[in-house]
């Protein structure tokens, strides 16, 4: 039994498939890699899967009970943790109050009460490596920064699933280099991982398998090293002409 | 963890506290001098008619205030419709003592529940919109409230309600004033549990607080619906107090204005702000208007109040008092920029 599994599912936006009849399944303990060129789908396929868009047709299953239709609280609620891709902070709270709030009201079982909450925050700061700056107010932190407490806020749902969106991106090499770490440590703590990404380097790092969306639709699904070899997402990445010139360059 | 209150320097906190509780004793313990066996003991007699018409008048604008700022300012829903949820009240006491017969103790018990009631009818619709959206159709909701209930004939349609005559300035002072500590202390408790944190997740990003796990819609219609309650004890006790009811008198959209001034220029979102905001505001406004043409300048005065306070301090005066910002002509330049963007 699959931990999550899409089948076959529709996402229109007026006259735009945004996405069309995408299925996959992810396995407990998997890290999966979604790539694909902008506008292929990749964010649309995340808010459908927490709740924030509906699905037009087919169906998405939890555990093999269906999550269609459930609004993202509920979802949120089952274990499944999401970042934004434009990082979403609660401006006015502090870095550990943010995170708190992710403990506060993600946990599926007992209901924590704010101090327990804060203290759980603090654990969890440390992990993505903001320990330091539990004090901060978010708007005093640096990108790479703000990209580690979306993390950290959804760690402290203390989730099965975590679905990232694009979390590196805009970062620089050393800031990508530690980023991998630490989606390396929530990988080992057992936690099942979906995530968006431009930089080749963090699918090949972490990823068990890769998934390459274009024009809403699923083009080549398979090992990182693999997927990046295949023609088609060459093409769809850098146009049919690049994809022929490396194919005679290599013949 | 969130509340501003509590990132006040420790000598400035105790300092307003001590200001806050003398003045507490005084507006708590004054009204007694008017009893009858104080005036034989020879106590001077620190409170006149006026004195409960302004005092009183001030602890109904505590309570709105207040209620709207779990609305407005801890959930960032800004309603122009809570005073639809006075006049309910009000009209729901005028109904039940004028019409039925009602002891007036009884009928202020259900004067909360209607407000409740409507509040979760139109709350499910409502608050799916945002920002001005929410804004237009709360005031399109409290005007037509109004209107509706000025054509009903059983609720004295134009004529309005008359209820009969209670002549005790004290009663009506102390029931304002538990209304004013209940709203207080309804704010100062939301603050300080996962209900509060909730809201104000909402306040700050709406989608985020979904994904991670807070009921918006129903924490949004509690909200209202607690909002609603306040005010329509203020209004059920108003109804009584001044034993006449009309539209223009309960469903006044420029009062709605008033509340949200008074939380705005307090403080939104903090369990004190609306409470200074009101006491100030109010008085300025008892003052400027003194009854007559006086009120015409005091509404133009309010209105360009409003915009000014909206535009350059948006987070209210209490905002001064955190350490974070001072007072000067840079906050409002840089407030200015964060405002016009």
């Amino acid at each position: 039994m699959s931990l999550l599994a899409l089948s076959d599912v529709s996402k229109r936006f007026g006259g735009v498939n945004a996405l069309a009849d995408v299925s996959f399944a992810v396995e407990q303990g998997d890290v999966l890699g979604i790539i694909g060129p902008n506008g292929a789908g990749k964010t649309t396929l995340l808010n459908c899967i927490s709740g924030l868009y509906h699905l037009d047709t087919g169906d998405i299953r939890w555990e093999s009970a269906s999550i269609r239709g459930l609004a993202p609280h509920r979802i949120a609620r089952l274990g499944i943790g999401r970042t934004f891709q434009i990082v979403r902070p609660f401006p006015s709270m502090t870095v550990r109050e943010n995170t708190a709030m992710g403990a506060l009201f993600g946990r599926p079982g007992a209901r924590l009460q704010p101090g327990a909450a804060l203290s759980e925050a603090d654990t969890v700061l440390d992990v993505v490596g903001l320990g330091e700056k539990r004090h901060y107010p978010v708007l005093r932190l640096t990108v790479p920064d703000r990209k580690r407490l979306e993390v950290a806020r959804a760690l402290a749902m203390r989730p099965r699933l975590l679905l990232l969106d694009e979390v590196m991106a805009g970062l620089n090499q050393v800031e990508i280099e530690q980023a991998l770490e630490m989606v390396r440590r929530v990988r080992d703590s057992g936690v099942t991982i979906v995530l968006i990404e431009h930089v080749m380097k963090v699918i090949v790092g972490v990823c068990k398998r890769a998934l390459v969306l274009n024009f809403g639709r699923i083009l080549v699904e398979g090992p990182p090293a693999d997927v990046l070899k295949d023609r088609r997402v060459i093409e769809a990445y850098l146009g049919q002409r690049y994809a022929r010139e490396q194919e005679r360059k290599e013949t | 963890m969130i509340a501003r209150e509590d990132r006040l320097p420790p000598r400035l906190r105790r300092s307003i506290f001590a200001v806050t509780m003398v003045a507490l004793a005084y507006v708590i313990l004054a009204p007694l001098t008017s009893i009858d066996a104080a005036q034989q003991a020879g106590l001077p007699l620190l409170t006149d008619k006026v004195w409960f018409r302004i005092v009183t008048t001030v602890l109904m604008f505590v309570v709105l205030a207040s209620a709207w700022n779990i609305v407005g300012g801890l959930t960032g829903y800004a309603s122009f419709g809570n005073i639809a949820f006075f006049g309910l009240g009000a009209y729901t006491v005028g109904a039940l003592v004028a019409n039925r017969g009602w002891p007036f103790g009884l009928a202020l018990l259900v004067a909360p529940i209607v407000p409740a009631l409507f509040a979760l009818v139109i709350g499910l619709p409502l608050l799916r919109l945002r920002g001005h959206y929410f804004a237009v159709a709360t005031l399109g909701v409290g005007v037509a409230t109004g209107e509706v209930v000025n054509n009903v004939g059983p609720l004295g349609a134009s004529t309005g309600l008359f209820l009969p005559i209670v002549r005790s300035d004290l009663l009506f002072f102390y029931l304002m004033l538990a209304a004013a500590g209940l709203a207080v202390l309804t704010t100062w408790v939301i603050l300080r549990t996962r209900f509060g944190y909730g809201l104000l997740a909402i306040r700050e990003n709406e989608e985020a607080a979904a994904v991670i796990g807070v009921n918006t819609n129903f924490y949004k219609v509690a909200a209202f619906c607690i909002a609603a309650a306040l005010s329509g004890i203020a209004g059920g006790i108003f109804a009584q107090w001044n034993s006449f009811i009309n539209q223009e008198l309960v469903f006044a959209v420029s009062d709605n204005v008033q509340m949200i001034l008074m939380a705005v220029l307090g403080g939104a979102g903090t369990a004190l702000g609306p409470v200074a905001g009101a006491v100030v505001l109010e008085l300025i406004i008892q003052t400027l208007a003194g009854g007559g043409s006086g009120s015409v300048y005091s509404q133009i005065g309010l209105g360009i109040l409003l915009a000014v306070c909206v535009i350059f301090i948006p987070r209210g005066v209490i905002d001064f008092f955190g350490g974070r910002s001072k007072l000067s002509l840079r906050y409002f330049r840089q407030t200015l920029r964060e405002t016009s963007a």
